[in-house]
Formats: structure tokens, sequence, C-alpha cells
């Protein structure tokens, strides 16, 4: 709860992108004979996918790290609550997706078929489940941080929900240049989102804080 | 968080007996406040305190006050009836008639917000009141400060100074700018969106050239020969665009140092995760201040289903 009052307040000092909203989609989870044994919830069930970073707290964001084995930003580094606040309120896109795994791993009920149809998966109630963000400069060119989905909602499509949403609300801002950094086994998902390699060739550079020691023998 | 709070209160008060009375009112007077707005929840702390240290206290004028909350009395009054209460302490009277004035306009405003925020102060698991934290998160997150000095001092044979001056204030003329890239071979981009990249940049550091020609007139020519920018999160990652020096100024060691400070001002954040998309001609430039190329497999893709 403090952590949303830091984040809300900063909101009102950085910039954003104006609209904020909050869908309700179905995913089916993809049922092969495994699935089918072990979930005995019904194989279609809500996420709430959000692009407001105020429902976002960055405590349930950093067990969601935990959750996904992530090093953060492919680096390991301790997760400080408060440069998470920071760096949540200075990101252009925050995606977050929602659900409710109470009703998910339940066994199904087939008098309240209706009532669950309308049930309703609230930011406040439910589960951080998925997440991605994205860092810009309005103008010319972002960057795609922390795509991540807990594990057991995985290969549901959420992801490249997640990455498609980022990729819009960037669009919609005329900023075409997107790029993102990813791990060898995130590539193929990449991919799968419509990222590529670089047309013009460019190799990607990282800071080692250690300049190379052939360099001064070199001159 | 209220119950824990009121339990540290007790040790401080001198007398048991009344005190208790004041514990158990204050736990039931606490249960009413779980509605309210987060002004009359602050308030109504204040008051629990007083009621607390005082030590004129009777249980028959906490019980008054108690009657009162039942009754849902109006903020206004019951501050009234609290002043009238510790009358006979006048430091806490100067301490609640500011507050008076206050309310009434904190009550008009925030009417709505307190409704929903007692609404979700109701559904989540742990509320605690923030009034304390935001301004010190502000404080914290500072753009960086920016610096100016001169880089670089030569004096040609005819005796004009030539001083290179860098810049971390992003003051950039956007149309130099455009000039500067057209200079290098750059592809054309449009003006409105230049702008708005270095307005919304972490840092953008720039080198001007200043000649100031030996003559009693001191007519200054000021050329912008060098830029680059970094765009960041302000916490974790950070990226650097556009490195570019002018061709006539090129070899003499500029864009490294160009480089080298934007670097510095990153890390001096405690921002560790420094990227950039390097042209196949300038990798060995890069690597030479630092920068390992595909480092644990880690590579950078762009986005073409647009």
């Amino acid at each position: 709860m403090v952590a949303i009052g830091l984040s809300r307040t900063q909101l009102q000092v950085t910039e954003g992108f104006a609209s904020k909203s909050m869908e309700l989609k179905w995913v089916r989870r993809r049922t092969t004979a495994k699935t089918l044994h072990l979930h005995n919830a019904k194989p279609l069930f809500p996420i709430y996918i959000s692009t407001d970073p105020r429902h976002v707290d960055p405590q349930h964001l950093r067990d969601l790290f935990a959750d996904c084995n992530r090093a953060f930003s492919t680096r390991p580094e301790h997760l400080h609550i408060r440069k998470l606040a920071v760096a949540l309120s200075h990101s252009a896109v925050v995606v977050s997706v929602f659900c409710n795994l109470q009703h998910l791993n339940a066994v199904p009920n087939h008098n309240s078929s209706i009532a669950d149809f309308f049930v309703p998966v609230s930011p406040f109630r439910d589960q951080l489940v998925g997440f991605g963000r994205a860092v810009s400069d309005y103008g010319l060119t972002a960057s795609i941080y922390d795509v991540m989905v807990i594990p057991s909602l995985q290969r549901m499509g959420i992801g490249q929900m997640i990455v498609k949403k980022i990729v819009r609300m960037l669009t919609s801002r005329d900023v075409y240049d997107i790029s993102v950094l990813c791990s060898e086994n995130e590539r193929l998902f990449f991919k799968a989102c419509g990222f590529g390699d670089d047309i013009l060739g460019s190799t990607t550079m990282m800071y080692t804080r250690t300049a190379p020691l052939t360099a001064p023998e070199r001159e | 968080m209220w119950l824990a709070n009121e339990s540290r209160i007790p040790s401080s008060s001198s007398s048991p007996s009344p005190s208790h009375t004041c514990i158990i009112n204050s736990h039931q007077l606490s249960e009413c406040c779980v509605g309210w707005t987060r002004v009359t929840r602050i308030i109504s702390h204040i008051l629990t305190m007083l009621t607390l240290n005082l030590n004129a206290i009777s249980s028959s004028s906490v019980l008054f006050l108690n009657l009162l909350h039942r009754t849902n009395a109006d903020t206004l009054s019951l501050l009234a009836s609290s002043l009238v209460f510790v009358s006979d302490h006048n430091l806490f009277t100067v301490m609640l008639s500011p507050l008076v004035a206050a309310t009434r306009k904190f009550k008009s405003f925030q009417l709505k917000a307190g409704f929903w925020e007692s609404i979700k102060s109701g559904l989540m698991k742990n509320n605690t009141t923030q009034v304390i934290d935001p301004p010190s998160v502000d404080e914290e997150d500072e753009e960086p400060l920016p610096q100016e000095f001169v880089l670089v001092e030569k004096t040609e044979p005819d005796g004009t100074i030539e001083q290179i001056i860098f810049s971390s204030g992003g003051d950039l003329d956007v149309y130099d700018l455009q000039a500067l890239c057209d200079k290098v071979g750059w592809p054309r981009r449009p003006l409105s969106k230049l702008a708005a990249a270095l307005k919304n940049s972490y840092i953008v550091a720039s080198l001007h050239s200043i000649r100031k020609s030996p003559g009693s007139e001191g007519n200054e020519q000021k050329r912008l020969i060098g830029m680059a920018r970094a765009t960041s999160d302000h916490a974790f990652n950070a990226t650097i665009w556009d490195v570019l020096v002018d061709p006539g100024y090129q070899g003499q060691g500029l864009g490294k140092a160009l480089v080298e400070k934007l670097i510095r001002a990153l890390l001096q954040r405690d921002i560790g995760n420094i990227t950039l998309f390097a042209d196949s001609q300038v990798v060995e430039f890069y690597r030479n201040l630092g920068f390992e190329a595909d480092p644990e497999g880690i590579k950078g893709m762009f986005c073409y289903q647009l």
C-alpha cells in the first residue's frame, strides 16, 4: 500500500501515456493429455490486462521476479523496492496482467457457470501474474524490459499479449524504433511477437565496468 | 495497523487505570475510523494521542468523545468539541487551530478521493498511511546536475583561442543538431521527433566549440560539434543513442570523452545496466571504452511487425 502511494505521487511529476486502460481478456490453456489430467479447472478463464502503472505494487512485482526465476534485467542485482518504484514511474509503458488464481485451481462448479462468466477480475484483489514495461524518449526510440509471466500460466499467449500491447501503445505515440534485449532462450518468443535482428546489422554491446587490458598495451 | 499503533502508546503514559479505559475507547474509536477519509483518520489519531498523554483525563470525557463518534458527528463539530475539551492546555489548542482551518479545504476536494481510498483500503491486506514517504522519494529522484566545463583549449598561431566546452545540460538547438547529423551522413529524421527525443532523454551531453578572435571586438563563434544522449528508467537500465562528432574534429578523443562522461554520470546514479547498439565500424571504439559485444548471449532485437 505504501508503494502504491509512492508511485501515485511520482506519476503526478513525470510524464506518461495519457490513455490508461484495463481490459478483461479470456485465455485458453493449450489442452494436451498431460494438462487435462493435472488441471481440473476449465481451460478458458479470465485475466485482466492493465496499462495503468498505479496497479502495480512493487512488492508484488518483486515476488513475480522471484517466481519467474529471472535475474533482474538479465543481471543479478539486489532488487530494492524504492528503486523498483522509481523505475516503474519512469517507464513509458507499464503493462500488468492479473488473474484470480483461486478460481483457476478450484474444481469446476457447473451450477454457477453464468456467475463465473461475470466474475470480476480486479487488479486490487487478484494476483499479479504477468508484467512488461518499456522505456522511451517519446520521439524516436524505445526499449522493452522485463517481460514475464508466472510459470504456471506460461504458453497460453499471455506474454505475446503483453508485448503486442506495449508495441501498440508505442506506435500510437509514433515511436517505431522499438528494441528489446533478450537471451538465447527468449529469442524465439520475441521472434513470434514480430521482432527480429537489426536490419542495419548493429551489434548489441553492454558496459562491463572493466576496460580491456589489451588497450594500453597496443598504444 | 491501528491496533499496533495504539498498543505502543500506553507504555508512554504514566497513570495505568485511566489509560486502560482510554485504550479500550480508542480501539472502538479506531474501528469507527476504518471507513473514514485519510484526513479524519489523521485527526482522530492525533486526538487519541492527546487524550492518552493528558494527565487530567477523566473516563467520562472520553466516553463523551466516543458518543460523538457513535452518532457520526461532523468532522468540524468533533474538532470543536475536542478544542473545548483541551482548552485547559493552551499548547494543544494552538496545535489544533490550524487543523480546523485546513479541514474545510481538505473536506471539499478530498471527499471524492477518500471514498475510493476507503474502499481500496478496506480491500487491501495491509493499509498504512503514507504521509511521510513521498517527499523523500522526490528528493532522491533528481535529474543529474548539469555540468559545463572547458574540455580543451587551443591557441592558434594568429591568436584566436578555441575552446571546446562539454555540457550535460541538454541545451541544444535542434536545428544545429540536424545540420550536424547531415554532416556526418545520417538519414534525416523529423525535427519534432528529434526535439521530443532530446527533451525526454535522461542525459544529453554535447560539445560546443567557441572561437574567440584576438581583436578587441570579442566576437564569439559557438558551434555544436558533438553530441551523445542516453535514455533511462532512472533506476536500472540505460541505453546510449546517437553518439556523433563533427568530422572535422574527429580523431582527437572527443567522442571518447563524450561517452566516458556519459557513463560516469550514469554510474554515479547507480544505473548499472548500460547498453548501446553499435554499427560495425565503431564496435572497436566502444570495446576500448569498456563495452562488451553480445555478453552472455544477450542480443538486441527490433520490432518489424508494426
